[in-house]
């Protein structure tokens, strides 16, 4: 039977033999984190239909789970490390040709260490671990992001360090306040007590928490960061860091609010941030001029919707944020999969040095334009889906704030619709007519963006394909008493 | 079975075609025609049938359904018809333009969208071929790069609202019901309090209204139709706009029925939706006067013709509805006629549009003239066309009903209509003709077949409008409205009879006594085009050109008044929200301590307001 340690595990001995792997041929290395990330797949599909019966419980150490640190492998846990393993693998099969320069063996080190810290993070049910595996998550994209070694690269790496140090200093200070109140650093137990204690004492961890991981989950005003360094970043790890890393952000606070605090009174709030954060990122994106900057806003947007729907907290909304999650980090990862060749091929990251990309690179816009059309929500792309259930989530309430604040999201949509078609303008329509010879993105490049097409428009078409993971996900979500019992027995 | 097999052979048809075009571009042609002529046959034969039948389950538990009846054959056969004539006449007019099979995929891709959108059974079924249809028609009309991207813009950005608007008014159906399936929703609807059904009607109307160009969300029509290749403009203003009517008319006469529908709002509801339609009438037409660019001219009258649509059908009554849904067919044929018109002058004379310099085509192009000259007087509605017989039945549903100002309205319509078209064909057809047309030859046969079979439907159903009134007579009677005594040539009132047969004759009779006068007096000496005299003064060549500035007088009278003051409104929006995203976008000024000081103050004002209000 397959452990979800070896999820961890497996990974984690792998990123640091990689220098040893080096020993033998320098050229091994980039294979390794494609290795370990075709593992964690196969382990984590392998055990979904038994997470899906049963949370999977593993105490490491040998005592029963207050005492010990261990892992949940639910269906939370599983469904987002599934998504980590996908994304991840196939941004390593799209790193093979692209990272050819600088620290290349550092690179494949730090891309390794930040997915098993989000591995970690999502099937952890240890609350310090918790701290752990972000941290690793964190400190190794502070140094991806400044993979390049230019000014720009080291300056927002620097900015996002010095954010990212105080939301995690916040989340340790939560974390030991809350081993002061309690004794006890596992979540279920923490869980179990909560109600025991003042609210206002409990109420000044939960708001460390929700500050702390929201600058990493870039909820507004918190997320100054991310544009800086996402846009900086290189491609790949972009994709990264918007496809997973703000997502692992997001499940964090969503475990924090549901699961360890079950506060139900802040949702309301944190759904009017969710809309403020959507509206800012568009507007912010709508005026962009630099194609990785108004992805990153755009990420920003999305992070907004996300959040709004798991802020609704019925069964439908925590469905409808989960399955945004996935359609955003497989939308996300693509466009900026696709950009990266786009950036890598005109040596610029304006928006109109795409002109006339649909006939240099057919393949790699089309994927763009895919990427793009799923983000707004058209048919029969997966960001439909998702952004159905959404607001049938809001209006399945029949209350008429909930039309207001609907109209306000998809007001966001609009906006996010009209950029994004604007660069689908940009590079099919605009310019001069030019019989520019093709040069498109690499076959190794392609086959992920191919992979991430497909899976969209699978998808798309047949969300079904995704209904049972995910029902049973926001289930494990609302279901505290649920959580807690399989944990604790 | 056989509704399924439609769409997949008009979606695999697109594909494969887009496939084929890498191979080679005849077989594509070929193959692309073959397909669209399929569909025609198809669709054809289910004539009378009704079908309704599950297709899909995999979409988040919700069935999706396709249903046939007379209503949805009746735009379906019309949408295969017009997509039919455009690739036709696409052949000769897009040779030689870049990525023609994306254009290829993008047609026959509208077609199946719409298609799909008159065949759903369910709205979510509805809504996702009207999303598909939205973003390859943005596609397609941006094709022509320049201008063309702005137009697209402003369509994508106004069709994007509607979606959001329907997008919200089906899923509070679905929250309120349970379900999306027309036929289930239909007698829930009608238990339903008269102020919900309004908030869902409005809601979807924002979507059909925006699709439809109904004034005030008109504003994307006349640059996305003057914009768009012509063929495509054809399918644009003929039967995708009208895809917002067949929404008016499914939600007004099917899910919500007309009798609930005629009370709603105190019964003010159809009457205000008359008057929007009166105002759609009336502005545009005069706009469309205005113009100088060929294509813009006929798009207004797009705007201005969907009015007449609109006013038969709010009115509710069985005559009105008749006259409606015979306008929308009827507008399709004669506008996809001038559109294809304008395209084949396009065409010789590589892309001119501006009517002040065009002139004297009509020795030139003959076919393209009396093309032209049957659609002007089907637009305009003069007898033994079509459009005569749609709106006589309109005039007389708003006389019956006693709607004075409302058939005011109308008929200063028409009035524009007619000056505005007159400028249309002189300016392209008559008077002088430029020097540098001299040498312009006829459009290839693939180009006049679509202008004949248009032209040729036009006079047949002007001349025999039985044939689609008893098809529109069954449409009125499965709404539950009372049958129109049909006949092959008119309708049988007992408050007034049109019989067309007669207006045949009289036309027949007074125009031969017209030629045998004309062969009685001197025979006439033909001179070459170019002889021409102006108060006896021979005019120069290329130096005068007296229909421009053509209606100058009444201009200066009636342009004061005619100011879109709506586009100009969306535009100082646009560009207000343009830059409030600009200022926003300085909040992230790029200074960390300020960052650091906002996650610090974010805490502290969460816990602040904790302490003191207990919120939490």
């Amino acid at each position: 039977m397959v452990n979800p340690v070896l999820l961890i595990v497996v990974p984690l001995g792998l990123a640091f033999a990689i220098p040893l792997f080096g020993f033998i041929s320098k050229r091994i290395e980039k294979y390794i984190p494609l290795t370990a990330m075709l593992f964690n797949l196969i382990v984590s599909l392998l055990l979904i239909p038994k997470a899906l019966q049963q949370p999977i419980v593993v105490s490491i150490g040998g005592f029963p789970p207050p005492f010990c640190i261990n892992l949940v492998a639910g269906p939370v846990g599983i469904l987002f490390s599934a998504i980590i393993a996908l994304v991840g693998l196939l941004v390593s099969v799209y790193a093979l040709d692209y990272i050819k320069q600088g620290a290349t063996g550092e690179y494949h080190i730090l891309y390794l260490l930040l997915l098993v810290g989000a591995t970690g993070v999502v099937l952890t049910g240890d609350i310090f671990n918790l701290f752990v595996f972000f941290e690793i998550l964190c400190i190794s994209s502070y140094a991806l992001v400044a993979h390049s070694g230019d000014k720009a690269g080291i300056e927002s790496a620097v900015k996002y360090l010095i954010q990212g140090a105080i939301g995690s200093s916040l989340i340790l200070i939560a974390i030991a306040l809350l081993y002061g109140l309690f004794g006890t650093l596992n979540m279920a137990d923490i869980a179990r007590n909560i109600d025991s204690v003042s609210s206002i004492s409990v109420f000044v961890p939960l708001v460390l928490f929700i500050t702390g991981l929201g600058v990493e989950a870039a909820i507004f005003p918190l997320n100054a960061w991310l544009p800086d360094a996402h846009s900086s970043a290189p491609s790949s790890i972009s994709a990264i860091l918007s496809g997973i890393a703000i997502e692992v952000g997001i499940y964090a606070v969503a475990r924090v609010i549901f699961t360890i605090f079950g506060a139900q009174s802040i949702l309301l709030f944190l759904l009017l941030l969710g809309i403020l954060t959507l509206l800012i990122g568009e507007m912010c994106a709508f005026s962009q001029r630099n194609i990785k900057r108004l992805l990153a806003y755009s990420s920003i947007g999305q992070i907004g919707l996300i959040l709004f729907a798991l802020g609704i907290a019925t069964h439908s909304g925590v469905v409808g944020g989960l399955f945004q999650i996935i359609s955003h980090a497989l939308s996300k990862a693509l466009l900026f999969l696709a950009v990266g060749y786009m950036i890598y091929r005109t040596g610029s990251l304006e928006i109109s040095t795409l002109e006339g990309m649909g006939r240099k690179m057919p393949l790699t816009s089309l994927a763009f334009t895919i990427g793009a059309f799923s983000l707004v929500g058209l048919p029969p792309f997966v960001g439909f889906p998702s952004k159905f259930l959404i607001v049938r989530a809001a209006l399945i309430a029949q209350e008429p704030l909930f039309v207001v604040l609907i109209a306000l999201v998809l007001l966001g949509t609009i906006i996010e619709g009209a950029y994004f078609l604007r660069i689908v303008q940009v590079l099919y329509f605009k310019g001069e007519k030019s019989n520019s010879k093709i040069e498109d993105a690499p076959i190794v490049a392609l086959i992920p963006i191919f992979i991430l097409m497909l899976l969209i428009l699978i998808i798309g078409i047949y969300p079904k394909l995704l209904t049972g993971v995910l029902n049973s996900a926001a289930g494990e979500f609302l279901n505290r008493v649920g959580y807690i019992k399989s944990v604790l027995g | 079975m056989i509704l399924q097999f439609i769409l997949i052979v008009a979606f695999g048809g697109a594909l494969l075609s887009y496939v084929l075009g890498k191979i080679s571009s005849k077989v594509r042609n070929f193959f692309a025609v073959f397909i669209s002529l399929a569909l025609v046959v198809m669709i054809a034969c289910l004539y009378g049938k009704a079908i309704e039948k599950t297709f899909y389950l995999g979409f988040l538990d919700l069935p999706l359904l396709l249903r046939l009846n007379t209503l949805s054959w009746f735009f379906a056969i019309t949408i295969a018809v017009i997509g039919f004539l455009s690739i036709v006449f696409s052949l000769s007019y897009m040779k030689g333009k870049e990525k023609l099979s994306f254009y290829y995929l993008m047609m026959l891709l509208v077609n199946t969208a719409m298609l799909g959108i008159v065949l759903s059974g369910d709205l979510l079924s509805f809504y996702i071929f009207w999303e598909i249809m939205s973003w390859s028609a943005f596609l397609l009309i941006s094709y022509n790069r320049g201008p063309a991207l702005a137009a697209g813009m402003k369509y994508i950005i106004m069709s994007l609202i509607g979606s959001v608007a329907m997008l919200i008014g089906l899923l509070s159906l679905h929250a309120s019901y349970g379900t999306l399936i027309i036929s289930e929703i239909v007698p829930l609807i009608a238990s339903a309090s008269s102020g919900y059904i309004l908030f869902i009607l409005i809601l979807f109307f924002i979507a059909f209204g925006i699709k439809n160009a109904v004034w005030p969300f008109h504003t994307w029509l006349p640059p996305a139709h003057s914009e768009a290749p012509s063929p495509f403009s054809a399918i644009l203003s003929g039967i995708l706009v009208r895809m917002g009517m067949y929404g008016f008319i499914l939600f007004l006469f099917v899910i919500v029925g007309s009798k609930i529908f005629l009370e709603l709002g105190r019964d003010s509801f159809h009457y205000i939706l008359a008057w929007i339609g009166a105002i759609n009438i009336v502005i545009p037409t005069f706009i469309a006067m205005l113009q100088n660019d060929s294509k813009r001219l006929l798009a207004w009258h797009g705007v201005g013709q969907g009015g007449y649509m609109i006013l038969g059908v709010a009115l509710g009554t069985s005559l009105g509805v008749a006259g409606g849904t015979f306008h929308i067919i009827n507008h399709t044929s004669y506008i996809a006629l001038l559109f294809l018109v304008v395209g084949a002058v396009e065409y010789r004379t590589g892309g001119v549009r501006d009517l002040n310099s065009l002139g004297g085509l009509i020795k030139r192009m003959p076919l393209t003239f009396i093309g032209a000259l049957i659609g002007a007087c089907g637009l305009i509605g003069l007898p033994l066309t079509n459009g005569f017989v749609s709106k006589w039945l309109i005039y007389k549903t708003l006389i019956l009903k006693g709607h004075p100002f409302l058939a005011f309205a109308a008929l200063i319509g028409t009035w524009g209509t007619i000056l505005s078209l007159y400028k249309f064909l002189h300016n392209i057809f008559l008077g002088q003709l430029p020097e540098k047309y001299k040498n312009i030859e006829k459009v290839p046969f693939s180009m006049q077949f679509p202008i004949i079979i248009l032209s040729f439907v036009i006079l047949l159903f002007g001349v025999l409008p039985g044939i689609p009134l008893k098809v529109i007579n069954a449409i009125g009677i499965s709404f539950g409205l009372e049958s129109l005594n049909v006949n092959l040539w008119g309708i049988v009132s007992e408050t007034g009879t049109l019989n067309t047969i007669n207006i045949f004759a009289a036309i027949l009779v007074a125009g031969i006594i017209v030629w045998r006068l004309f062969r009685l007096g001197p025979k006439a000496r033909p001179v070459p085009q170019e002889d021409s005299y102006a108060a006896g003064a021979y005019i120069p060549k290329e130096k005068y050109h007296y229909t421009v500035e053509f209606y100058n007088p009444l201009y200066r009278i009636i342009t004061p008044y005619l100011k879109d003051f709506v586009d100009t409104f969306y535009l100082k929006l646009s560009q207000a929200t343009g830059r409030l995203a600009n200022k926003l976008r300085r909040i992230y000024t790029g200074d960390v301590s300020y960052y650091v000081a906002g996650i610090i103050l974010f805490l502290a004002v969460l816990i602040f307001i904790q302490i003191c209000f207990k919120l939490w």
